[in-house]
């Protein structure tokens, strides 16, 4: 008896070992075969998308025949941790939404499909700076494209009219480019400066791309932003510390607070979104009702984020893994993703649709022309290599190199040997 | 009953080590019959093997990794005591083992004396004290993100704090509680100390429930008021509990991470001046970059530093032990 129930309890333990196993990992052929794709996305299961996937993976099917399509969806959270647990353990899905930095680490260790080797015409349907920023090179991988561009996202430079006029500065004449913007705090300086921010806090690498700064050599295998111009354009905040153009509580890295104290009639500049108009005008009645909007301050090309489709290079049905990619990116859905979500295509021609040439004067169709523009001239100008914690080091050393701890030449060589460091 | 006589005759030939129960069956040497000797087993086994698992495993693995240049998706190789070489060239190191050590040479002297005063003020048992105690205690329930934001608020330049002495013309302009390194490593060590007072009160007042009432009856009978009484019979009647806490808060001051964390957002401060130890080890060895081998390394200084203010502590209760 007691024989007879180990056995039946081992095959049990086995069938479930099996049936788990079956669970892990990415796309599996059933017998009647039927092809499974694992699709995952990012926070985009909730009521605003999860009609548009359901039809967009209908569509894929009705379309393929034997394949079915499953939909996973992580939460907003560490979902790069998620990913590189994922990769560790070999049980990535076949399609993944992901950025360009996961999709940097990832594609170095050899878990992501290079898809410019695999289908190189892809490139032409894709809007150059999309492209170059998904195609990476660098010491741990061979030079290629590894994922596919998907919706872009850049936003407008808000400000607040009243606090302009009231600090000696022209609200009929804001300033497009950084250097401008550095002109003015030097007359806000002296006016306003401890009373009101002139800005938002510490800048960002994309800040130093948007300054003109080189940002990496040619190969990709080092940083190079603490050369004279990175140097020159710490020292102008260096000198807008000086003049109080921004608050001591703005030094703290992760300080989120910049849009709070927009709303709150305290800063007069803030780099912001097209939620942001509309968050304003809910939120903070009062200053929607002196703001005014211009495209983003940069002396070269302004600062856009990218979402990427990628495929997992040990999908076992790669082809339509990768089918599924130039699908959920072609410009027809990103076309519909995007009037849902309110980012912008990396499709070529798709931001010519109408949706995003709105008529009118009012602030929302203003602000999307605007934005609209900035994405056929715009710039990925965040490096995949530099990783979050390497934009952290960099804050910090700029915040003490603003507090005198260090020249600003020192804090840009420490902030690139760390960096270089880590990309060994 | 031939079986019994054959045991018994089995048994007095090694009547050293053998005895027989009343059924027949053997005594163990040990002291138990043989179901008794395996049932503990079964007990233990779970609990060892769970200790095998997720703490012995993963501490030797930390070791492995420590002398290594892995990361999350990189096994790395070989690299010696690199490492720990680059630590002590690190400016966060430096400033993450000053700040850690710090909070444990600020906050711990405190949390042995503030709790105890505390214990020694609620200890009767009356229902006004029992109000106070519940209050006491409410800090250490709340969540630490509440408990983050409450003090934000409390200590940001347009905060509470701010506002009120502006309002009374103490200050001109604003106390920098979160932005200056100095005043937001000691904001942070008042969280930790008013969070942890009521923890540690009621360890105390479980001992203070434990000394003879006789002690205190003799001390009034000898003219000792409430302060002689306190330093008389009260702490010599928790000196042990003193250097319980002493262990327990030093170990947890040592570790600390979310009072800080809430304070500057994550962080670390301004130019990551008020960085500690476990902000440094979540920092490097978390996220898809993670510099597994690098963070193994401040892990395992960590392990140390607290395995020597342990062996410390053990060595000072040893010698009030001596003395006594």
């Amino acid at each position: 008896m007691n024989k007879t129930i180990k056995t039946a309890l081992s095959l049990l333990c086995s069938a479930a070992a099996v049936v788990s196993f079956g669970g892990c990992g990415g796309s599996a052929s059933s017998g009647s075969g039927t092809t499974e794709l694992k699709f995952q996305t990012w926070n985009l299961k909730n009521d605003k998308f999860t009609g548009y996937f359901q039809d967009l993976i209908k569509q894929f099917e009705k379309e393929n025949k034997g394949v079915h399509i499953k939909w996973v969806d992580q939460p907003a959270d560490n979902y790069e941790d998620k990913l590189s647990t994922d990769a560790a353990a070999n049980s990535l899905p076949d399609v993944i939404d992901m950025g360009p930095e996961a999709a940097y680490t990832l594609a170095g260790a050899g878990a992501l499909l290079n898809i410019a080797k695999e289908e190189p015409k892809a490139k032409d349907q894709y809007l150059d700076a999309a492209w170059q920023s998904a195609t990476f090179k660098g010491p741990h991988l061979e030079e290629g494209t590894y994922g596919l561009p998907w919706y872009l996202n850049t936003g407008p430079t808000l400000y607040n009219k009243a606090l302009l006029n009231e600090c000696g500065l022209d609200s009929n004449n804001v300033p497009k480019t950084q250097d401008e913007m550095f002109a003015n705090a030097e007359i806000f300086g002296p006016k306003c400066g401890g009373k009101y921010a002139m800005t938002t806090g510490l800048p960002s690498i994309q800040d130093f791309g948007m300054y003109g700064v080189p940002l990496m050599n040619k190969d990709h295998t080092k940083f190079t932003f603490n050369d004279p111009k990175g140097v020159a354009f710490v020292q102008h905040y260096v000198d807008m510390y000086k003049a109080k153009a921004f608050t001591d509580e703005m030094l703290n890295t992760s300080n989120s607070g910049e849009s709070k104290s927009f709303n709150s009639g305290s800063q007069v500049f803030l780099n912001g979104s097209l939620y942001s108009i509309d968050d304003m005008k809910k939120n903070a009645p009062k200053v929607y009702e002196h703001m005014g909007i211009t495209s983003m301050v940069a002396n070269t090309h302004p600062n856009m984020m990218m979402e990427m489709i990628t495929v997992n290079a040990n999908s076992k049905n790669k082809d339509m893994a990768l089918k599924l990619a130039k699908f959920v990116t072609n410009s027809k859905n990103q076309l519909a993703f995007d009037k849902k979500a309110n980012v912008f295509p990396s499709s070529k021609g798709t931001i010519d649709d109408p949706f995003f040439n709105p008529s009118g004067d009012d602030m929302n169709a203003v602000g999307m022309r605007m934005v609209a523009k900035q994405v056929r001239e715009g710039r990925i100008w965040g490096p995949p290599q530099f990783t979050a914690v390497d934009g952290t080091r960099l804050q910090e050393q700029i915040a003490q190199a603003l507090q005198g701890k260090v020249t600003p030449k020192q804090a840009l060589d420490n902030v690139v040997e760390y960096a270089n460091g880590r990309l060994k | 009953m031939a079986q019994l006589s054959h045991r018994q005759r089995k048994g007095a030939g090694s009547a050293s080590a053998r005895r027989l129960n009343p059924d027949g069956t053997y005594v163990h040497p040990l002291g138990a019959n043989r179901s008794g000797v395996i049932a503990p087993w079964f007990f233990v086994t779970i609990p060892i093997l769970w200790i095998l698992i997720f703490s012995l495993l993963p501490f030797l693995n930390t070791i492995r990794l420590s002398f290594t240049d892995s990361t999350l998706l990189r096994p790395g190789k070989f690299i010696g005591f690199q490492n720990f070489v680059d630590m002590f060239h690190d400016p966060h190191f430096i400033t993450a083992m000053t700040n850690s050590s710090l909070y444990v040479v600020c906050v711990v002297p405190f949390m042995i004396i503030l709790p105890l005063i505390l214990a020694a003020l609620v200890a009767d048992r009356t229902r006004i004290m029992g109000f106070f105690r519940t209050s006491f205690y409410i800090p250490v329930i709340m969540s630490s993100v509440v408990v983050g934001l409450i003090w934000t608020n409390l200590l940001d330049s347009k905060g509470l704090v701010n506002g009120m002495f502006r309002a009374l013309h103490w200050i001109t302009k604003p106390i920098p509680f979160l932005t200056d390194r100095w005043l937001l490593l000691f904001s942070a060590m008042t969280i930790t100390i008013w969070t942890g007072l009521g923890y540690y009160m009621i360890i105390y007042l479980t001992t203070i429930a434990n000394i003879d009432p006789v002690l205190y009856e003799a001390a009034q009978i000898d003219g000792a008021g409430a302060v002689r009484q306190f330093i008389h019979v009260t702490l010599p009647g928790c000196t042990w509990t003193m250097i319980l806490i002493s262990l327990l808060s030093s170990m947890s001051a040592f570790r600390v991470f979310g009072e800080i964390y809430m304070l500057t957002n994550g962080s670390g401060g301004v130019g990551g001046a008020d960085i500690t130890m476990t902000m440094l080890i979540k920092n490097e060895g978390t996220g898809i970059n993670a510099r597994t081998g690098y963070a193994g390394a401040l892990g395992l200084v960590m392990f140390f530093v607290l395995g020597a203010l342990i062996l410390f502590e053990w060595f000072l209760e040893s010698r009030s032990s001596d003395d006594e």
